[in-house]
């Protein structure tokens, strides 16, 4: 009985990874999914879009929101089906609009089913990166799942052998 | 505080010139536009200079882009390629403008010419951003604009280049011909023309929004930078006091209106702007069409 839950909570568990576009987000999108394929969970990815500026006409404005969107959808369509090759099973994909940090959080309060956070750091040597920078520091106090950290450097043959 | 304006060979007050500086500043600041459109008229409106008022626009217009464009272009958000066709085109049309510019003032023409083609097209603009966001206002769903994408006339036409950015295959001769048009638009009144360029753009030449600001960005700051020069060297219509003073004002009050327009967004604020746009394009008519108050001027001949 004790065995079951345990084997259902893990089915549940969601591993979240950060749509950016740095390079390190292909490690953290393969730790993330290896995790799930090994220990069991599912992945969801987050792409946040960056809202639109004033523009001068309502309708370029909404033109550009539905394009930037659209871009996220196709973007987030792609990686699904690299995540689908390892776990087996399609992520919940997740859009947003606004600054990421703090959709982020708010995605993390407002969604349960999220259990663990998933970045990569930056290997371009100029600290972590924006996200870990804040989330580790400023907004630390506000994050409400525990997050995994895996180095941007990780080759994939590291990243195996940890998962 | 007079001060003696050389170029503009008339005295103004140096704390008014700061003040209107800033009030275009915050106002470009908040929504997001240029602010040649406002400056030039305001600045006709106190009394000086069209050839003048028209060499500032453009210099504050200029200043406006720069860092627009620097962070777009950091952000990888400018086709460069289709950039250079539009400047191209854009650095002929400022060139025809500019000349069609000192041919209306040795004709004594330049005046009415610049406040009219202000009083039509801000009329147009204003009137256009009104109903647009009204018509939002009244019912938030709204279909959306449907993108040209097949633009049949333009397929049969030569010099066909290649847009990676925007994914697009197509002649340079509707690019070139938009950035010849903005070109002269800008060099007879000393705006950067994005509030037109950007449609076009999108509709014309069928662009992603996604290149369309940094884009035409690089083409304002090009454009209005080759006015600024040829009104200088041609006309010697640039008055660094007049400059000075305006962008001293325009720094501050852009930094309040950035900081105040994160806060002010949608539709209200473009009725808003539409409005302004209107009001300004009023004033001008009014200044046109209003008989002096002084019909005839009586002096002693100086003989």
């Amino acid at each position: 009985m004790a065995e079951g839950s345990e084997d259902k909570a893990r089915r549940d568990r969601v591993f979240l990874v950060v749509v950016d576009d740095t390079p390190e987000r292909a490690v953290a999108l393969r730790y993330a999914s290896l995790r799930a394929a090994r220990s069991g969970g599912r992945v969801a990815l987050l792409r946040v879009v960056e809202p639109v500026e004033q523009a001068e006409w309502a309708g370029i404005g909404a033109m550009m929101r539905r394009e930037r969107h659209e871009e996220a959808e196709a973007l987030l369509a792609g990686l699904a089906a690299q995540v689908k090759e390892i776990t087996g099973g399609l992520p919940i994909l997740i859009i947003r609009e606004g600054q990421p940090a703090e959709e982020l959080l708010a995605l993390l309060d407002e969604d349960p089913r999220i259990s663990i956070l998933v970045l990569a750091t930056s290997t371009a040597g100029r600290g972590p990166g924006p996200l870990i920078t804040a989330l580790t520091g400023k907004l630390a106090a506000r994050l409400s799942v525990p997050m995994t950290i895996v180095p941007g450097g990780m080759s994939e043959q590291e990243l195996d052998r940890v998962t | 505080m007079q001060i003696y304006l050389p170029i503009a060979e008339m005295s103004v007050d140096a704390l008014l010139l700061v003040g209107l500086g800033f009030l275009v500043g915050w106002l470009s600041g908040l929504f997001g536009v240029g602010g040649g459109f406002l400056l030039t008229p305001l600045l006709i409106l106190i009394g000086v200079p069209p050839a003048v008022a028209v060499a500032s626009g453009a210099n504050q217009t200029l200043g406006a882009s720069v860092s627009g464009l620097i962070a777009q272009a950091r952000r990888a958000n400018v086709d460069w390629p289709m950039g250079a066709v539009l400047v191209a085109g854009g650095l002929a049309g400022s060139l025809a403008g500019v000349q069609l510019f000192a041919l209306l003032r040795r004709l004594g023409q330049l005046d009415a010419a610049v406040a009219l083609s202000y009083v039509v097209i801000l009329g147009v603009v204003g009137a256009l951003m009104v109903m647009e966001s009204l018509r939002a206002l009244l019912r938030r769903r709204r279909a959306l604009p449907a993108r040209m994408h097949q633009h049949g006339w333009a397929h049969g036409l030569p010099f066909k280049m290649r847009f990676r950015k925007s994914r697009l295959y197509m002649s340079a001769l509707p690019p070139l011909a938009i950035g010849f048009g903005i070109g002269v638009l800008s060099a007879i009144m000393g705006v950067g023309g994005g509030f037109m360029l950007v449609p076009a753009m999108i509709y014309l030449l069928g662009m992603p929004t996604a290149v369309v600001i940094g884009t035409s960005l690089l083409h304002i700051v090009c454009v209005t930078a080759a006015v600024t020069f040829l009104q200088a060297v041609q006309l010697g219509a640039v008055d660094i006091v007049l400059t000075l003073l305006l962008l001293l004002g325009g720094v501050a009050g852009a930094q309040l209106g950035v900081a105040m327009g994160g806060r002010l967004r949608g539709e209200e604020t473009r009725a808003l702007l539409g409005l302004l746009v209107l009001a300004v394009a009023a004033l001008l008519l009014w200044n046109l069409i209003a008989p002096p108050e002084e019909p005839f001027s009586v002096e002693r001949a100086p003989w």
